[in-house]
């Protein structure tokens, strides 16, 4: 199975191709600016004297934030295609938390014309480092003509 | 990030109804604004990603979902449950997006709520970009 990279041909596509991976190491700082940026300062997130007294035990990443990760391998894996024809569905399985090594994979399921047009379906999944799921889901990719 | 939303009070979580609109809030998507959210999400590296001309989507959505959720007031704890969306046009950095959400379910499930919102994204010209469901857990 090939390594997708970005803005490939529909010829270069194939059932079962994995899409790129991403690695990631999430830190508390890094939840902080992303809590800056987005403007979501949910204290889940970044009051760890708050987020211990509940039951997830301490701060865990912003959904969105993981979801960038996501949405940064089908970028690399399908550029401008992603970006305006992108489809996403994800379930939260886990938290994220700091100190976590969070890895998004993705792998083509099929690829399909509607109306003359190519629709690529994928299987994304995420884990942290001890193999605990942290997102799973689907997304589809209506690739430019 | 900009938020040229209203300033009216946030609605308690208790107050929705489903069908209920959120005020909608709208966005100046500037360089130093997606700047600060690339850098945020570990910048991707520019040889693999056209996203530094082009608002990266999830930068689109994540300004949505805080604009809805700023004028809601959700108990602390709070949490993400399931996310879909949909893009449907390039963003360039510079535009100005009009962000709208409405209560799509309401369900109790024990000591714990679910909530689902309809997120709905236009650029300034009222084309859509985005829209897209987030379901949000809320602990009693």
């Amino acid at each position: 199975m090939s390594v997708l990279t970005r803005e490939l041909k529909l010829s270069d596509l194939h059932q079962g191709d994995n899409l790129p991976s991403v690695v990631k190491h999430i830190t508390q700082q890094e939840i902080n600016l992303y809590a800056e940026a987005s403007g979501d300062f949910n204290p889940i997130h970044i009051d760890e004297t708050f987020a211990a007294q509940t039951p997830l035990g301490g701060t865990i990443a912003h959904g969105m934030l993981i979801l960038a990760y996501v949405s940064e391998m089908m970028t690399a894996a399908f550029g401008k295609s992603w970006l305006e024809g992108g489809k996403l569905s994800v379930r939260f399985k886990a938290p994220a938390r700091p100190k976590d090594i969070i890895t998004i994979t993705g792998k083509i399921d099929s690829i399909e014309h509607k109306e003359g047009i190519p629709y690529v379906y994928c299987g994304l999944e995420s884990h942290n480092q001890g193999g605990e799921t942290i997102i799973i889901g689907k997304a589809t990719v209506k690739l430019r003509s | 990030m900009q938020n040229k939303n209203n300033d009216s009070l946030p609605i308690k979580f208790e107050q929705l109804v489903v069908g209920y609109e959120f005020p909608p809030s709208s966005y100046e998507l500037k360089v130093s604004v997606i700047a600060k959210y690339l850098e945020a999400v570990g910048k991707p590296n520019k040889q693999n990603s056209p996203a530094v001309e082009f608002v990266p989507p999830m930068a689109i959505a994540a300004y949505t979902m805080t604009a809805v959720v700023q004028s809601l007031s959700l108990p602390p704890g709070s949490i993400h449950a399931s996310q879909e969306l949909e893009f449907f046009k390039l963003v360039p950095v510079e535009t100005t997006i009009n962000c709208r959400g409405r209560v799509a379910q309401k369900l109790n499930r024990g000591k714990l709520h679910l909530l689902a919102i309809e997120l709905d994204v236009q650029n300034q010209y009222q084309e859509k970009v985005l829209s897209g469901q987030a379901t949000i857990i809320v602990p009693s």
